[in-house]
């Protein structure tokens, strides 16, 4: 019985369906960014255990056939599956001869691969800093996901930030908010809305700019192309105890232009907000100096590059640095790339990137290129020792 | 017989070559050579008019040369010429080309048979054109085929406009008669205008009348200096080359702070006038005075500009599209007849074509500066290149004739998409500072397109497989198991070079944002070459895939590299569009079908190949 498992999971019939699986599921997985943009496409297809595709509504025959579902295996079976079917083979077929180090290479160089992109999708964190010239910076935020944030202003030398990821904020859920009495019930939460000045009283909100202003928010579907910010909304009941402090319409673009919302306690007031997703450094970054080529008579950029300094805690970590194109800023863990600019070009957009597993697709690089090179390498040569130019 | 055989080959291609070198048509007595090598700054880098020409002339009308409506043929200098000097001429010249007139809705405008419409043909639509313009998606993704014509004409028509007023101002053509004379007596006006104009501001008696005049032209250049598509203009010497060059507009306008007017728009003055005036004699002796203004501006970048417009003059694509034909037909007539004089003369050619290749491929190298793929345009030249050199390589063993003809195949296929490619204006132009990267073009760039030529080459022998094993009696089983060997040789070759490829290129990535992998559309595209080869080649270990099954593969092959290559461009990520009306979506759909085909012959019953391989099959 097992050893009938083991040589299922260990056959290369295994690995060819396993190959065209992933080829089959690399493929919908493409087209479907037409409906769902990248990032959204890479967490249904890539980043989870099973996907169905639909036919899009766009193709010809579109409103007849959308019925029509593709179900597959999404990536993380697959990946998992070939690690058996590597790990299976491996251990049954394994002998040390000269002739199978190049496939030993290729293969413990794949395993490395698959275990690196999937601690990449577990670990990895990206984010946007944004430094002004002769600004400083200590932290980094993205807009694909938000947070909705206590802030307690009443220490005199720094705010405490109380937070809940928007990921988590179910309607009708309540939850705890970190260190305080108190907590939030979900009324209502929007991936993405628009939000209007209306006379109609049937919003929920009873207090801050929902009523100040007459605000509401009408749902709207989310937006998946690469540039667009959704406007995250949601209306929140804070709650001490039992008792309800008052309901409020929060939403990303209720942001610092627009006067705080507050919560008032007996013992403090705090400001309450939803926001993207911010991520606090113990440093600073200070940008010294932008700058911004073109190609003479064009608008073609030619080189962006920002010379920064960072301020730590421990002045023996002060750094300066120019970061640009393809030479970016490896400190304390993240990573700093030059990434974009504001439209007056004064301030630097800078992509922040937190991946401990970084290296590994280095080495599983070398591993698999110098065991082909090896293998097809003994093929070529004997292929010319058979032949000789006619 | 050996000796007709050769000498025929040779003639045929001193013919091919013979319809290429004919020397320009020097009749009319104008130095159109030396006036095609004047430099102009176009997208960041310094070239000659002969490439603005042609490049503009490859947008509009999709080809480079013109005919008149007097039956003359001209060539795109020649055009360029009436187009900037003679302009009521060129407006009858028939330029623009509209692919379905007719779909335009534009009143009258459609005449049965033709394609190509003067700028006087569509002079009464304008309006109509540019009113529908503004009224079609801003997203050129997700633009209808009715749309996109709709673009392009517009677009052609201010692209015309634009270049047409690059060397002279906005005006009637009879205007041009005294370019000169208006110049100078601007610069006249210049100093006493200036006067009066301070005496307007503080509030003293002026010249009304001369303010005028000199505010008149000043209105007038600054709409030249909005109009005119061309840097003709160099700064004064000494050049940085990093400097920006001026359109003639805005150096009419320097003109107020310096006082002086450049002497490359005086001699552009000149050559108009003259050209104007049917006086050939002044018009070179204009232009020889220019030509050594620029030799003795530019001594670093005159040599390059001169040998890009001999390359362009040269066309070496263009003679080798043709050369491979000619080996391909030679190669099939060769399994017929004469197999070993034949096929020794079709590899003769071959390497003269691939030499041919590899020139135009060096060329564009030294003239960009650059390794050799920096766009689809040169990625379609090198993935021919590539493919030749691997055919070349095995005729060289195994002199069959396979290698060579598929060689010559693929060759000429990529070549031809080259061609098809160049339609969209400059094939040379600048890098974005993402990927101005050297030494990532250099590597990553050049490996995993020469993934792409291997899985074509390996595909192209998959097909000569499956067509020799149906048709041709003598194909045994030794030869199948021979190019067997070759196409999983082959594709051993690409599965190295994909996966190395795609390595780097999230190598790049991670150098660039630090995202090693993204599951962006094109890092797709290359994964699924690198799978599609680990299935072939698992396939054969496994003992799953027989001869046939592996022929199979390699030709599905085909398809997933097509897609690679240029599926992944159709699609507007997170638009909403998927590319069905780009006419590359139907060539895509077509090729990816023909190869289907293929694959179902594969596995038609072995009792009706006629092949000694084919019957011999279970």
């Amino acid at each position: 019985m097992l050893t009938a498992l083991l040589q299922i999971f260990g056959s290369l019939r295994l690995t060819v369906i396993l190959l065209s699986a992933s080829m089959v599921l690399i493929f919908f997985g493409t087209i479907d960014q037409v409906e769902y943009g990248i990032w959204h496409t890479q967490k249904l297809y890539f980043e989870s255990f099973v996907v169905a595709w639909q036919y899009p509504a766009l193709w010809p025959a579109g409103d007849q056939l959308t019925w029509l579902r593709i179900p597959m295996f999404g990536g993380y079976t697959i990946g998992s599956l070939m690690l058996i079917n590597l790990t299976v083979a491996y251990t049954r077929r394994f002998s040390l001869k000269a002739a199978k180090i190049g496939l030993y290479a290729i293969h413990s160089g794949l395993m490395l691969l698959i275990v690196s992109e999937l601690l990449t999708d577990l670990l990895a964190v990206e984010s946007q800093m944004t430094v002004p010239e002769n600004g400083r910076a200590n932290y980094s935020q993205t807009v694909r996901e938000n947070e909705l944030v206590l802030i307690d202003r009443s220490h005199p030398d720094h705010d405490q930030v109380h937070a809940i990821p928007a990921e988590i904020l179910k309607p009708g859920h309540t939850l705890d908010i970190p260190d305080t009495s108190l907590r939030a019930r979900v009324l209502h939460f929007y991936p993405n809305a628009q939000l209007v000045r209306t006379s109609d009283a049937s919003s929920p909100a009873n207090r801050g700019v929902a009523t100040k202003m007459g605000v509401t928010a009408i749902p709207r579907a989310p937006d998946y192309s690469e540039k667009a910010i959704n406007t995250a909304t949601a209306y929140i009941e804070i709650l001490d105890g039992d008792a309800s402090l008052g309901t409020w319409l929060l939403a990303n673009v209720l942001d610092e232009r627009f006067p705080p919302q507050t919560v008032q306690t007996y013992e403090r007031d705090y400001e309450i907000a939803l926001r993207f997703q911010r991520h606090y450094y113990p440093f600073e970054i200070e940008l010294l100096d932008f700058a911004h080529d073109k190609y003479p008579g064009t608008d073609i950029p030619f080189n962006f590059s920002s010379k920064v300094i960072t301020h730590h805690p421990e002045p023996a970590k002060n750094q300066q640095a120019l970061i640009y194109m393809n030479h970016p800023l490896r400190y304390e863990g993240l990573t700093f790339y030059q990434a974009s600019f504001s439209p007056d070009e004064t301030a630097t957009i800078l992509q922040v990137v937190r991946n401990p597993g970084w290296l590994l697709p280095y080495f599983s690089v070398l591993l698999m290129g110098l065991g082909m090179t090896y293998q097809f390498g003994l093929h070529f040569i004997k292929y010319l020792n058979k032949r000789k130019p006619a | 017989m050996k000796k007709i055989i050769y000498s025929l080959a040779a003639l045929l291609v001193l013919l091919v070559l013979g319809r290429y070198m004919r020397p320009a048509t020097q009749e009319s007595g104008y130095d159109l050579a030396g006036f095609a090598e004047l430099p102009v700054q176009v997208g960041g880098r310094i070239k000659p008019l002969d490439s603005v020409a042609r490049n503009t002339l490859l947008v509009l009308a999709a080809r480079q040369k013109v005919e008149t409506l007097d039956g003359q043929i001209l060539s795109p200098i020649e055009w360029f010429l009436d187009l900037t000097m003679r302009p009521e001429r060129a407006d009858t010249h028939p330029v623009f080309k509209i692919e379905f007139p007719d779909d335009l809705g534009l009143d009258g405008l459609y005449q049965p048979g033709k394609r190509h419409y003067s700028f006087n043909d569509l002079r009464p639509h304008f309006e109509t054109i540019n009113q529908r313009f503004r009224e079609i998606d801003p997203e050129p993704k997700k633009r209808d085929a009715y749309q996109r014509q709709i673009a392009e004409l517009n677009n052609g028509l201010s692209l015309y406009h634009r270049v047409m007023h690059s060397l002279h101002p906005i005006g009637e053509p009879q205007r041009l008669d005294q370019l000169a004379d208006e110049y100078r007596s601007y610069l006249s006006l210049l100093q006493p205008a200036m006067a009066e104009l301070r005496k307007q501001k503080d509030g003293e008696n002026y010249d009304a009348e001369l303010v005028k005049t000199f505010l008149g032209f000043g209105e007038d250049y600054i709409r030249l200096s909005q109009t005119a598509q061309l840097r003709i203009i160099p700064p004064p010497a000494p050049i940085d080359p990093m400097e920006d060059w001026f359109n003639l507009g805005d150096e009419l306008l320097n003109v107020i702070q310096t006082g002086q007017l450049s002497p490359y728009a005086m001699s552009y003055a000149g050559l108009t006038m003259a050209y104007r005036a049917g006086d050939a004699t002044t018009f070179n002796q204009t232009l020889s005075e220019l030509l050594q203004r620029v030799t003795a501006d530019f001594p670093d970048d005159i040599g390059r500009v001169h040998f890009e417009r001999l390359f362009n003059a040269s066309q070496p694509f263009a003679i080798a599209i043709e050369l491979y034909v000619l080996v391909f037909i030679f190669i099939c007539i060769s399994w017929l007849r004469w197999p070993a004089t034949l096929g020794k003369a079709a590899f003769w050619i071959l390497c003269l074509a691939f030499a041919l290749h590899t020139f135009g491929l060096a060329a564009r190298m030294y003239i960009q500066e650059r390794p050799p793929v920096t766009n689809l345009y040169s990625s379609a030249v090198f993935v021919g290149w590539g493919a030749v050199l691997l055919g070349a390589f095995l005729e060289k063993f195994h002199r069959n004739g396979i290698g060579g003809a598929m060689a010559a195949l693929v060759g000429f296929s990529t070549l031809i998409i080259a061609h098809h490619l160049a339609m969209t204006g400059d094939t040379l132009e600048m890098m974005r500072a993402v990927l101005d990267s050297n030494f990532w073009l250099a590597t990553h760039v050049i490996i995993i397109t020469l993934g792409y030529s291997a899985m074509f080459f390996a595909g192209a022998l998959a097909i000569a497989f499956i067509f020799l094993g149906l048709l041709r009696r003598s194909f045994d089983k030794s030869a199948a198991r021979s190019l067997t060997g070759m196409v999983y040789g082959i594709t051993c070759f690409a599965a190295l070079f994909s996966l190395v490829g795609t390595i780097l290129g999230g190598i790049w990535a991670d150098q660039s944002w630090g995202r090693f992998w993204g599951w962006d559309p094109k890092e797709n595209g290359a994964l699924m070459i690198v799978i599609m080869c680990a299935i072939t080649l698992h396939a054969r270990w496994g003992g799953i895939a027989r001869e046939r099954g592996i022929m199979a593969l390699a030709i599905l092959g085909n398809i997933v590299t097509a897609w690679s290559w240029f599926g992944t461009n159709l699609l507007g990520v997170g638009l909403h569009s998927y590319g069905f009306t780009d006419s590359g979506f139907l060539w895509m759909c077509a090729f990816a079908l023909s190869q289907l085909l293929c694959i179902a012959f594969a596995y038609i019953p072995s009792r009706y190949w006629r092949s000694e391989f084919g019957q011999s099959q279970p």
